[in-house]
């Protein structure tokens, strides 16, 4: 095995990449500016500056936004062909026919991935039970297979009513089209998402043939370049799940990859938690533009099976039918639109408004002095002094106080107030934002936030993690060393995951059957694609019969599912029934550890004062004072102090509220009430 | 201090619509029926002590006046019955004149304290999808009187002393032909008030009851000094307008409604609108009231928050005894789905003249109710949903196809849920061809949805409207497509009713069709390159495009 691990995360603006050296147990980052057009070339430089020794390198995982930004800009999408059942053409369009927001007289429904006049029908039908009660019209179906053969459509996509069922119409049609020397990529409900709910696995089936052809392609591209470079190692691409998978699977599969830029940050704070032994854990993370939150419990995330790519949200929750649905397991963050860069503005009314509008990293905060005028959160922050108004990034990057405070007056005079209140004022309605995000994975879920601990991080994490903390009554504080890059950490802790799935849809509660089958599958997958140290975790989905809405439960062959799913259901929904349990689905995850990476630990040392490197005049809380100001560098193991402080870091600021003790500690630093 | 004072008071108030989203939440994740889980039909909110609304949850628009309507009636009903709201108790009603909608929409409010001294209500409102009736799911078609409908329920406790009022639990499920389901569905309603209560109780203890209070009344100022603001902007004058809700038995009902704007005021009048009715179209005065909030906000803007201030300048006036605000006991059943999307229709259509770049044309405008049922291997069973439409076209946008307007955002049921659960296939879900009302910027189009029999025996009803009456056009666009309901038995086809109960045998097929929306601006102008491709997709046949614009293709 090599000495290096290599973490590289795609974003839209910037590409991400870290190094772990398992001799030294270090890390090392380094961060480059996306191309966009060819994003291999910059990972490629990237890679050139991190590590000299390809050889050495044993595994290199990979995350991108590239499936998203494609759907998003609707840009180099694949000319997609839809075959589906005669009397359902418009089945894709109409969805589950609501309005994306009620109040909107122009609200939109985004624009079909495959328009109507590409949307093929073919007479044949299976029943619910599976049965053929007419059979696929073969004249048809080979005249929509030359069709589409002879105007050369990139991908198709095939979904028949039932198919979750019996997929042998689904089959034969793909077989005539692959007669036909089609040359495009085909995606097949029933191979894409066995599931059932026709409207869901069309919609997830035709996110998956429009983006196949550009993932392969790029995929392709990527191996090419990484080996042309000398990395000739295994490749793998990171999931929405938060597992990785093989990067055949990903062309194959690229709704599997969709969410899979969030999910670092929530693996990195898994991998801290299991490290510290926390059972509950919430997580926030706060960058240039938006914040998320998401939980780890019992060394497990918040999986959820069906979201919207390239959708909207609304204080947290996404906007239900703004965007393309998709049903594959992801990590369930709630996001909010607040960062360092989001706006402060004043409305008609005369009320103080923040967000949801942001400058972004350009021009960023009036205070970068890059031609921003807006005031936004970082200019607030700088105004009261909790972030440093001389400098960032270790004196690499000025701050202009002046133009911070100039932007802050600008909304201050029509608001009445001075530029203080009007500063505390914007962080303290961003805050009540982000307590949002915050509250919709723990309050909504049933969670009590009093028993968790916080790991904040993200460039503006630690400045506003005290004041959440309050808010939510949560004691207890962990922000890792490094927050601004901490979610990188997640590329290298994940561990190669696939989920298979087989409906069941009965009530009754022998369900074995179902699950040797899906064994059986999930076996002989993994087998042809070389894995074998795998270990399976089984799961149900199920609810009461007639409800609509499934929880996801751990399955053993021993175990009462009825009496599970009752424990379950009382603790997510506060009651449970003698009502009849239907088995919707049955689960096995297949698992490979890859995450055998140890963080540098070293003994404690003595318990010692902090000693602060300078003070200045802060506001905290409403009252100005002078606030020791520490050097996170300089802080060694042990060293610690009580709020008010701020503890300055190279890529974040720590801001310690009165009342909350800190310590240095060899991950970061804890904070306790 | 008056300075900070300004934005904790803004925090006050979202933090007051946090908790009742949060209430939202908590009824939807308790809630049994997948009519509150999957369709969200339900919505919460909060109130100050004289039951003036300090925030509400944006569930669905049928609630958005009717809740804060029927809360004040509730507390002076719940007085007069000498139910005085202590702490820990909890208030139940559904008689619609009382809270608002029809009997299916069951209220509960519960008082908050803090410290002994009442400083407002949580309150919710959920749609249970039986309560009993003369039909399955409790909407008909021809009910003469409310008790056809189902039972009534007059205030009553629902908890005392933080203990449910076990006598009313079953007196109030028994008469449900799901008794469970409404035991559990009530249950999750007094769950969502406790997180109400809870929630706003964190809120005074933080912030203090003098600075609550004061935030109340600086709530409700800034959301009223924002509409008066926003109206001022719109073109004063008056404005009329009538539209029809259609009878079973071929008649036609007229609403009719002048709208006056003036001096950062709206008011709408329905003098000369018909009187009551003896089947279920009455609208009771909190439906009526939310056709107008919700057209309202959809036109100065749904950033208002949407409290007690934002309402107060707008004054409607509905005289009693008309079918939009019909008085104790005229059935309500339909008034809540299909006279409420006509009053939306009628009140758009009025606003058209004031704000004609910002009113759409109408929309198919019918809720297309089908309840169906029967009997399979000797369990009966029972299925109700509605279905999209088109909706009007707009100033440089055509009109969605098949989607909900107006009142109502509810889901579909998934064609393989439907396979599954009930002796049925669907045969056919897609775009109605040639439904769009032609115009500059065409209407959306209608639906099909094909419900085929697969027992011996089926009761099919069907509540839509629209079927004689298209939805209108703007300046000149067409009427969107009428609404038609097909039975097709053996070989032979029969056009039927859209407001009638079918017995259906073996392979007897409905098709709805339901209405498209009316065009906006004159078909002439509309972009020839447009026409080309609403043909190209089949939305439109090439006959149609030649008739409707002319075009030679």
């Amino acid at each position: 095995m090599g000495r290096f691990k290599i973490g590289i995360d795609v974003g839209g603006t910037f590409t991400d990449l870290i190094l772990y050296d398992y001799s030294t147990k270090k890390s090392y980052v380094t961060k480059v500016l996306t191309t966009t057009n060819e994003p291999e070339r910059a990972i490629l430089a990237g890679l050139h500056d991190l590590c000299k020794e390809p050889k050495q390198v044993s595994l290199i995982n990979h995350a991108t936004t590239i499936a998203t930004n494609a759907l998003l800009t609707r840009t180099s999408i694949a000319r997609t062909a839809l075959i589906t059942n005669h009397g359902f053409r418009d089945v894709l369009e109409i969805g589950r026919q609501r309005r994306p927001e009620i109040y909107n007289l122009y609200t939109k429904r985004p624009p079909p991935l495959v328009i109507r006049k590409n949307r093929f029908t073919v007479h044949g039908r299976i029943k619910s039970t599976g049965e053929e009660i007419e059979p696929l019209d073969m004249y048809e179906a080979k005249q929509v297979a030359q069709k589409i053969v002879n105007e050369k459509f990139d991908s198709v996509a095939i979904v028949f009513l039932n198919s979750y069922k019996n997929d042998d119409h689904e089959k034969r049609m793909k077989e005539i089209i692959l007669n036909m020397k089609f040359l495009g990529t085909i995606s097949c409900s029933n191979e894409v998402n066995r599931e059932y709910k026709e409207y869901e696995r069309m919609s997830t089936t035709v996110v998956n043939a429009v983006l196949s052809p550009l993932m392969s392609k790029y995929l392709n591209n990527l191996k090419r370049s990484l080996e042309n470079s000398g990395f000739n190692t295994q490749i793998y691409a990171m999931n929405s799940d938060g597992g990785i998978n093989t990067l055949s699977y990903a062309s194959k599969f690229p709704i599997s990859v969709i969410e899979s830029g969030p999910a670092a940050g929530v693996l990195a704070s898994r991998h801290m938690a299991n490290v510290l032994s926390l059972k509950k854990v919430l997580t926030f993370d706060m960058g240039g533009t938006t914040a998320k939150a998401g939980a780890v419990i019992d060394g497990e995330c918040d999986i959820s099976y069906e979201f919207e790519v390239a959708g909207k949200t609304h204080s947290g929750r996404s906007i239900r039918g703004s965007g393309y649905s998709v049903r594959y397991p992801f990590i369930d963050l709630s996001e909010v639109s607040a960062g360092g860069g989001t706006i402060a503005w004043v409305d008609n009314g005369g009320a103080l408004r923040v967000g949801p509008n942001s400058a972004g990293s350009e021009p960023g905060p009036a205070a970068y002095g890059k031609g921003g005028k807006n005031p936004t959160i970082t200019d607030a922050n700088i105004v009261l002094g909790r972030i440093n108004p001389n400098h960032l990034l270790g004196g690499k990057m000025p701050i202009y106080f002046n133009l911070a405070t100039e932007s802050i007056n600008v909304i201050a005079e029509p608001l009445g107030m001075n530029l203080q209140d009007t500063a505390e004022g914007i962080i303290k309605m961003v805050n009540l934002n982000m307590s949002k995000a915050i509250m919709t994975v723990s309050v909504e879920r049933g969670r009590d936030p009093r028993d968790y601990t916080l790991i904040a991080f993200g460039g503006a994490g630690p400045i506003h993690c005290c004041d959440l903390a309050e808010e939510l009554e949560i004691n207890h504080i962990i922000v890792p060393t490094h927050a601004g890059i901490f979610s990188a950490h997640g590329l290298l802790v994940a561990n190669i995951t696939r989920t298979f799935s087989l409906p069941v849809l009965s009530t009754d509660s022998s369900i074995e059957p179902y699950f040797d089958e899906v064994r059986k599958i999930a076996s002989k997958t993994m087998k042809n694609e070389g894995f074998h140290d795998y270990l399976f975790k089984e799961y149900v989905d199920a609810r009461y019969s007639g409800q609509s809405f499934e929880l996801r439960i751990p399955y053993q062959k021993s175990a009462d599912i009825k009496e599970r799913f009752s424990e379950k259901h009382k603790e997510i929904y506060g009651y449970s029934s003698n009502d009849e349990i239907e088995i919707v689905n049955a689960r096995v995850k297949a698992v490979i550890a890859t995450s055998n990476i140890n963080r540098k630990t070293s003994k404690h040392t003595e318990k010692e004062l902090g000693k602060p490197s300078g003070y200045r005049d802060v506001v905290i809380k409403g009252i100005l004072g002078l606030v020791p100001i520490y050097s996170k560098e300089e802080l060694e193991l042990g060293r610690h102090g009580e709020g008010p402080a701020i503890i300055e870091e190279y890529d974040s600021t720590l801001v310690v509220n009165p009342g909350w003790k800190w310590e240095v500690l060899d991950y970061g630093v804890e904070l306790k009430r | 201090m008056r300075a900070l004072n300004k934005i904790t008071g803004q925090i006050i108030r979202s933090s007051l619509l946090y908790a009742s989203e949060e209430m939202g939440i908590a009824l939807r994740n308790a809630s049994y029926s997948p009519n509150i889980k999957d369709r969200m039909d339900h919505s919460a909110a909060i109130f100050d002590p004289v039951g003036r609304l300090l925030a509400q949850a944006e569930h669905i628009p049928v609630h958005l006046g009717s809740l804060p309507w029927g809360l004040k009636k509730l507390i002076t009903a719940s007085r007069k019955c000498k139910l005085p709201f202590e702490e820990g108790s909890m208030i139940v009603a559904n008689n619609p004149y009382l809270t608002g909608t029809h009997l299916n929409d069951v209220t509960v409010v519960a008082p908050i304290y803090y410290e002994g001294e009442l400083l407002g209500f949580a309150a919710n409102k959920a749609h249970h999808s039986d309560i009993g009736g003369k039909v399955p799911g409790s909407i008909s078609i021809d009910a003469t009187t409310l008790y056809e409908e189902g039972f009534i329920l007059d205030p009553e406790y629902l908890m005392v002393k933080n203990q449910f009022v076990e006598e009313l639990l079953t007196r109030f499920s028994s008469q449900s032909r799901m008794p469970n389901e409404r035991v559990g569905d009530i249950k999750a309603q007094a769950a969502a008030n406790i997180t109400g209560i809870k929630r706003v109780k964190k809120i005074v203890s933080k912030y203090g009851v003098e600075t609550f209070k004061d935030a109340s009344t600086e709530s409700f100022r800034y959301s009223e000094s924002l509409t008066r603001n926003r109206i001022s902007s719109l073109n004063s004058g008056t404005y009329s307008a009538e539209d029809w809700v259609e009878r079973h038995d071929g008649q036609d009902i007229k609403l009719k409604t002048k709208l006056t704007i003036s001096d950062q005021e709206i008011k709408i009048d329905y003098e000369g609108t018909d009187k009551e009715v003896d089947s279920p179209l009455n609208a009771v005065f909190g439906v009526t009231l939310s056709g107008v909030y919700f057209v309202v906000r959809t036109l100065i803007g749904d950033d208002i928050p949407a409290n007690h201030g934002a309402f107060a300048p707008i004054t409607v006036v509905a005289p009693k005894g008309t079918v939009v605000n019909p008085t104790f006991p005229h059935p309500v059943g339909g008034g809540n789905v299909e006279t409420s999307q006509r009053n939306a229709d009628l009140i758009y259509k009025a606003f058209s003249k004031a704000v004609p770049e910002k009113v759409p044309a109408a929309s198919g405008g019918s809720m297309n109710n089908v309840m169906i049922g029967g009997v399979q291997n000797g369990k009966s069973w029972a299925f109700y949903e509605t279905i999209a439409v088109g909706l009007g076209g707009r100033k440089g946008m055509d009109g969605i196809d098949g989607i909900h307007c107006n009142m109502t955002n509810t889901l579909n049921t998934p064609i393989e849920e439907i396979e599954r659960k009930t002796p049925m296939l669907i045969a056919r879900y897609e775009f109605r061809v040639d439904s769009s009302g032609a115009g500059k910027y065409r209407g959306g189009l209608g639906v099909i949805r094909s419900f085929r029999m697969t027992s011996e025996s089926t009761i099919f009803t069907v509540l839509a409207d629209r079927e004689r009456h298209g939805p209108y056009g703007l300046f000149g666009g067409n009427e969107g497509e009428k609404t038609l309901v097909i039975l097709k038995r053996g070989n032979e086809t029969y056009k039927i009713s859209s407001k009638g109960t079918f017995h259906l045998k073996k392979d007897d097929e409905i098709s709805i069709c339901t209405a498209g929306g009316g065009g906006y601006g004159l078909s002439s102008e509309r972009d020839d390159q447009k026409v080309m491709a609403d043909v190209d997709n089949g939305l439109i046949t090439k006959a149609q495009a030649e008739k409707d614009y002319n075009l030679r293709l």
